[in-house]
């Protein structure tokens, strides 16, 4: 696929989003709000009971910075996941377009996941831009320039590999007609295991360890850490980003043989 | 240009009976039914013909279509296309297809046309020059140059069809698969497509296979036609052959001079052949094509002729005939020509091939 196709894919899919969807900015401000407040009462409850100052090592404000972090990058790594374009284009025969064009089905759908983004990505910035300005940033907190600096390459990683992680879960729809619980089994456990719901820290240490070897967690709790400033070894640093290109790698070379496979059964429903 | 050798295509479906119990019951057991769509096509298309394939519905044009164009892997046997295998896809080949579907749109639903032809521009690599010669040139003859920046959802069909006629050809493709490009469209859209199409192809000179319902289609566009039934191709050769091959009689028809008289049917004519009509006006009747003199002359000597006439049959009747009559052991049956079990006919008529024009 050529650059340019890729940038066009981006820059349409991006436009379109962001000239049609009215709702898409009340929905997300909605969204911010509503789990910023249920986390709130959720942890001063839990920090109230405990009695206790720190909790895996977070402070409540620090927790809260952790938890809209996880919110904000979260929607910028997962994109429109739920929407499973690629399992409904193998469904209704959607698919059939892109057999007959001289490019590769998966970049195609990659550029255009990416386009969809954009609008998360502006929102992410703008989002944090005024929470800092109004509510200010916790005491000791590590948010700097080189730590949001250093999270870009960590969500690059992130969006690509929540991608590749879905990829072979939708190419399932080449067999079964219905494989649309399988992505909300794929957001869950990646909220969960990649530390969205609680922290790692409040994991068992054996656990908290294996985790960190997961794809999960390289699509959330780790550009979170990144950003907030505590990820300060470049050993630390390194090894995430690493783990989260090599299952990039695993991954995509999973999607070949069952893409292969799949498309061997396809019909091309629908004419 | 377009090879096709015993090309078949099966599908599986799984069958599964209404109702809750049977649902889970599929779980663990799935039936399987097999339903044999193409059953062993052979033919050839070469440069600038347009071939028309014709057949009822649910007779497999489209899943024919579909393994040429390379969307669907066939079950059994091969086809090359400008030397490539379909359905391997290679690029190369790619960029020298196009296939129109009728049915389904191909195009963005919520872009505007001019967004989805540049993304076309990017997808084939065209370069700038070429692809503003080209959209200018398809977009005036089409006559959609005002609408090119509306979203094609909002467009009306025959104009959204003139756009996947655009986005299709672009790439100035050297083989081009329309199925039933004319579908739904009223009779002036019908026309401008098929306008198109020839102009297309008198600058171009693509291999086409066309597949349409409306016989006007292809009495326009093809000089020779493939007729499908179940699957299997029962007739290949010149369109206008296809009445002497199978149209076995003729109508003849006698003008009556006007004497306000009811003719009657004489049992000497009668004989001849049936009578479709018989009244103050005329009589006509059906023949066989060797007593059509015959029945001429008895016509002449029993009525006061005023002029006489004598009439193939429509060559969409004979195909919707040919369409339509069962296979297998129907065939020869009441109102099917004799000849059409007879499976010596297809692929047999290539010298036939310039008769129709
Ligand atoms: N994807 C599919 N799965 C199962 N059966 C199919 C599929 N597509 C077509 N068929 C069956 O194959 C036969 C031929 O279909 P098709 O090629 O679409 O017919 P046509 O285009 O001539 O109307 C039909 O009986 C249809 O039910
Ligand atoms: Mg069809």
């Amino acid at each position: 696929m050529s650059l340019r196709l890729f940038r066009r894919l981006v820059f349409l899919e991006a436009s379109k989003l962001m000239s049609y969807r009215g709702d898409f900015w009340i929905t997300a401000v909605a969204n911010l709000l509503a789990t910023t407040v249920v986390h709130w009462f959720l942890m001063r409850a839990i920090f109230d009971t405990t009695g206790a100052e720190t909790l895996g090592g977070y402070t409540l404000p620090e927790i809260m910075t952790y938890f809209i972090g996880v919110n904000l990058i979260g929607r910028v790594v997962r994109g429109a996941d739920l929407q499973m374009g690629i399992a409904s284009e193998i469904y209704d025969g959607g698919l059939s377009r892109y057999l007959l064009y001289p490019t590769r089905y998966l970049p195609f759908k990659y550029a255009q996941h990416l386009g969809a983004i954009i609008p998360e990505i502006i929102q992410m910035f703008l989002f944090a831009g005024i929470l800092i300005a109004i509510l200010g940033l916790p005491e000791e907190s590590g948010v700097t320039w080189v730590s949001i600096a250093m999270t870009l390459p960590t969500l690059v990683i992130a969006n690509l590999l929540y991608f590749l992680l879905s990829t072979p879960i939708q190419f399932t729809s080449f067999w079964a007609d219905n494989v649309w619980s399988l992505g909300v089994l794929l957001r869950f456990t990646s909220l969960l295991l990649g530390g969205a719901m609680l922290p790692l820290t409040w994991f068992p240490e054996s656990a908290m360890h294996a985790l960190r070897y997961l794809p999960f967690v390289a699509c959330c709790e780790f550009p979170v850490r990144v950003a907030t400033g505590e990820v300060t070894t470049l050993g630390e640093y390194s090894l995430g980003l690493t783990v989260g290109l090599a299952w990039c790698g695993v991954l995509g070379l999973a999607c070949l043989p069952i893409w292969r496979k799949g498309q061997l059964g396809y019909t091309g429903v629908g004419i | 240009m377009i090879e096709v050798t015993n090309l078949r295509k099966t599908f599986y479906v799984h069958k599964k009976a209404p109702g809750l119990r049977a649902s889970f019951r599929s779980l663990f057991h799935r039936e399987k039914t097999a339903k044999h769509a193409v059953k062993g096509a052979t033919f050839r298309v070469e440069e600038g013909e347009i071939l028309g394939l014709i057949g009822a519905n649910g007779a497999g044009k489209t899943t024919l279509v579909k393994m040429l164009s390379g969307i669907i892997h066939p079950t059994s046997g091969d086809a090359r296309v400008l030397g490539h295998v379909p359905w391997e896809r290679s690029n190369e080949l790619r960029r020298q297809v196009a296939l129109i579907m009728g049915q389904k749109a191909q195009l963005w639903w919520d872009l505007p046309a001019a967004d989805c032809f540049l993304l076309l521009r990017d997808i084939y690599q065209l370069p700038e020059q070429e692809y503003r010669t080209s959209l200018d040139k398809l977009s005036s003859m089409l006559g959609v140059k005002d609408v090119l920046n509306v979203q094609i959802r909002r467009l009306s069909l025959g104009e959204r069809m003139k756009m996947e006629l655009i986005a299709a050809l672009l790439h100035s493709p050297r083989v081009l698969y329309l199925d039933e490009p004319t579908i739904g469209l009223d009779l002036t859209a019908q026309k401008a497509v098929r306008d198109f199409i020839l102009e297309y192809r008198s600058q171009r000179a693509p291999a086409m296979i066309l597949t349409s319902h409306y016989m006007e289609d292809i009495e326009r566009l093809c000089k020779r036609i493939i007729i499908i039934r179940e699957g299997e191709i029962v007739y290949d050769g010149g369109l206008r052959t296809v009445v002497e091959q199978y149209a076995t009689e003729k109508t003849v028809t006698a003008h009556l001079k006007k004497n306000g008289e009811l003719a009657v049917a004489k049992p000497e004519v009668a004989r001849l052949g049936t009578v479709a009509e018989c009244n103050a006006v005329c009589v006509k009747l059906r023949v066989p094509r060797d007593r059509v003199a015959e029945a001429a002359q008895a016509l002449l000597h029993h009525y006061e002729v005023a002029d006489i006439t004598i009439e193939e049959p429509e060559i969409g009747q004979i195909i919707e005939q040919i369409m339509t009559a069962r296979g297998g052991s129907d065939a020869g049956g009441p109102g099917a020509p004799e000849s059409l079990g007879a499976p010596s006919i297809a692929g047999s008529s290539a010298e036939n091939e310039e008769e129709g024009s």
